[in-house]
């Protein structure tokens, strides 16, 4: 598949999601976007904040590339809607696209695993409780890139504010197969896809907002280990920022860096637009 | 499979961060939700940018003043009065920012202290914001917005846990309490720009409804904020002297959409409660959370300390908007003249309490008579828009009170017969004899 083929996926797919959110004429805004951060904008690591009630909001390109050790260079998409379906309660779904060079095959491009997931906030931060939350995923096989097995995920995310501003502890771990270390596909393009499974992860992120500026400067630790049999725990740090652009726009990006065996770069750029639909709010028409 | 050796660090680490909280912790719940999806969204900051930034520096200035009295209670007073106070002042709101601010990230530490508090105000500004995109939409019609504003005001009250109420409250909830006043004596100054903040959030709503095209509404705006720019020049004695109510500063609004209103006074008023506890020694720090919750449940529900609508008004008006930082449509030359001291507490009356609302109640003085008669005449000839003024008389003089000083002070009494070609037809006679003198009791012949 080449890069054309690849783009042209993410364009239908892209417009698929933007269509749902441009059918309503009546677009409105969260208030503070920048604030709420979201899984791999641009941290792993995220906070215990559900979007509000009601709320939609588009990870519209959200672009991630990256380059392990050697010459395997990965560049990938994932647009991805969250929709504020309870109090305190956020579904998800989104989509990835992958498009890998250096690979023995060439270039190839294809879509992922389609992740799921429902997190749900406990409790908002008080003196006496940090906010906490639940989340939990799964990830359908859908394209070359993605496993090839469902796989579930439950974690834990935790936020509390102190001195140097807000800490974020999150942990997750994932039911499913794992995938042999002999399996071809860890030398394919295919790996890609796999890489994003871990069979458990956890993070703590610390990040502090400059309010005047509706800006959040975060940084982070993760500790993961791979789906893939006999893997050592891979250790990675992140860097990012997010911006409020405009009252419905919030952008990001972070500069990442594995200290495992890949000793992989990563770059992450996106941008999040949050509206909302008058037909998903039940009002006394 | 393998283990999960992370999850005795995070367990640690969570434990870790639970682990030095105060006993007295407690579990919070409440949510945000999006604003109502309109057409008529972001109309007003696009309308009219310059104040929609305002709003915005708005937002930092109450998040601040929590956060310094919660995090730094015997800090010096000069923090709030002369830093911050210069730094909105001569920075903030000359230069405000373009998007609306992140209160959690301005006041951390009270942030967590009440969330509930912060999630009920943020409701409240959304309330603002909407009203004020569909006063300044230009494509609607005036039936158009009275529908749209029926609607958001639906909207907003259809989270009872957040709205606060639509029935007035006496300023008894505000100035009668253990608490009261100790954030406006500490403070004046910074209490006067809270005050200031409160005339222009109000009184906007009656620039944009007075405007009749597009360029009027600019220009009354225009005119609302450089007065509010005035208010800031020789503080606090150039600001309001006591809390501006919409009643007052904006009758025109009150009287089309009463509910709104009355949401206003009572979030405004909460503002200071919130000031007050948190400034005063007399609630300790363990109890302020309480504190807070419960003046917030006095301030959403339906009972505590109701006001009959005209009680309501009647008081807004008694209190003298020259008090309040004068009127925005017409604005005055110059800066009004109070006629009360900095700060004053409004005088209460149990007369005006709602006989169906239960508790006691606040009210106006006989002094307010003569500013009602003074608003019924300058409301011209619209019926309509003396309605309210008219019930808020009729209310006051039905205090005995009131009307044997109307008996007895032959020049009120004037004034108020001179008001009695503006009464409806229908009330008309009964008014006028209200204010008939007692026929004189003949003098008892002393007996020998």
């Amino acid at each position: 598949m080449s890069i054309h083929i690849f783009a042209r996926a993410y364009c239908v797919a892209s417009h698929c999601l933007l269509a749902a959110a441009l059918l309503a004429p009546t677009a409105a805004v969260a208030q503070t976007d920048y604030f709420n951060t979201d899984r791999g904008r641009p941290l792993q690591t995220q906070d215990a904040l559900a979007i509000e009630r009601y709320a939609l909001e588009l990870q519209a390109a959200p672009l991630r590339w990256s380059r392990a050790a050697g010459p395997h260079v990965v560049w990938a998409v994932e647009p991805e809607l969250a929709y504020g379906i309870l109090p305190r309660t956020q579904l998800e779904i989104g989509l990835p696209f992958y498009f890998t060079d250096g690979f023995d095959a060439g270039s190839r491009g294809g879509i992922g695993a389609v992740h799921l997931s429902v997190m749900h906030v406990l409790n908002v931060e008080t003196l006496g409780f940090p906010a906490m939350a639940l989340e939990a995923g799964v990830a359908i096989p859908a394209g070359r890139f993605g496993a090839s097995d469902l796989y579930t995920t439950l974690g834990a995310i935790a936020t509390r504010t102190m001195a140097v501003g807000r800490v974020h502890v999150n942990a997750e771990f994932t039911q499913g197969n794992g995938i042999a270390a002999t399996d071809r596909r860890w030398e394919e393009s295919r790996s890609a896809g796999l890489e994003e499974l871990s069979r458990w992860k956890a993070g703590v992120a610390v990040d502090r907002a400059l309010p005047l500026r509706s800006m959040l400067l975060g940084a982070e630790l993760v500790a993961s280990r791979s789906m893939r049999d006999g893997a050592d725990v891979d250790w990675n740090t992140a860097a990012g920022v997010r911006w409020q652009l405009a009252p419905q726009w919030a952008v990001d990006g972070g500069i990442g860096r594995s200290f495992g065996d890949s000793r992989e770069w990563s770059l992450t750029v996106g941008a999040a637009w949050s509206f909302g639909l008058i037909h998903l709010i039940p009002l006394n028409r | 499979m393998n283990a999960f050796p992370g999850g005795r660090a995070a367990a640690a680490i969570t434990l870790a961060l639970t682990a030095a909280l105060p006993a007295a912790a407690q579990w919070s719940t409440v949510s945000e939700q999006f604003y109502l999806p309109a057409s008529h969204n972001w109309v007003f900051r696009a309308e009219h940018p310059a104040a929609d930034r305002l709003f915005n520096a708005f937002d930092y200035g109450h998040a601040i003043l929590y956060e310094e009295l919660w995090a730094r209670p015997r800090g010096p007073k000069e923090v709030l009065e002369r830093d911050h106070y210069a730094f909105i002042t001569r920075k903030l709101l000359v230069n405000p920012p373009r998007l609306p601010l992140e209160e959690a990230a301005i006041a951390p530490q009270y942030s967590r202290l009440a969330p509930e508090a912060k999630v009920m105000f943020e409701w409240a500004h959304l309330l603002h914001r909407q009203l004020y995109d569909i006063l300044a939409d230009n494509r609607l019609s005036e039936s158009q917005r009275d529908e749209q504003v029926a609607r958001v005001v639906a909207y907003y009250r259809s989270r009872p846990d957040l709205a606060f109420s639509a029935r007035p409250k006496s300023m008894n909830l505000m100035e009668g309490q253990p608490y009261s006043l100790a954030f406006r004596k500490a403070y004046p100054k910074f209490n006067g720009l809270i005050w200031a903040y409160h005339w222009l959030q109000v009184g906007l709503y009656d620039a944009l409804l007075a405007g009749s095209t597009p360029d009027e509404r600019s220009a009354l705006v225009n005119g609302a904020v450089a007065r509010f720019r005035a208010m800031l020049i020789d503080p606090p004695r150039s600001m309001p002297y006591i809390m501006p109510m919409t009643a007052a500063v904006a009758p025109e609004f009150t009287r089309r959409y009463p509910d709104a209103a009355a949401i206003f006074d009572n979030l405004h008023s909460m503002h200071d409660v919130i000031s007050d506890i948190l400034a005063t020694e007399d609630v300790p720090r363990s109890r302020k959370r309480a504190e807070i919750l419960l003046a917030a449940q006095q301030y959403r529900d339906d009972t505590t300390e109701v006001l009959t609508r005209e009680a309501w008004i009647g008081m807004a008006i008694g209190m003298g908007i020259e008090n309040q930082g004068g009127p925005v449509v017409g604005s005055l030359a110059v800066p009004p003249t109070p006629t009360v001291e900095l700060g004053a507490v409004m005088r209460h009356d149990a007369s005006a309490v709602d006989p169906h609302a239960g508790h006691a109640m606040p009210m106006p003085a006989t002094d307010s008579v003569t500013r009602l008669a003074d608003s019924l005449t300058r409301a011209g000839s619209d019926q309509a828009a003396r309605e309210p003024f008219v019930n808020a008389l009729f209310r006051l003089l039905e205090d005995p009170a009131v009307l044997q000083r109307v008996v007895v002070d032959s020049s009120l009494r004037r004034v108020l017969l001179d008001l009695a070609p503006l009464m409806p037809p229908e009330h008309r006679g009964h008014y006028e004899a209200m204010l008939r003198p007692p026929p004189a009791r003949p003098e008892r012949r002393s007996t020998p």
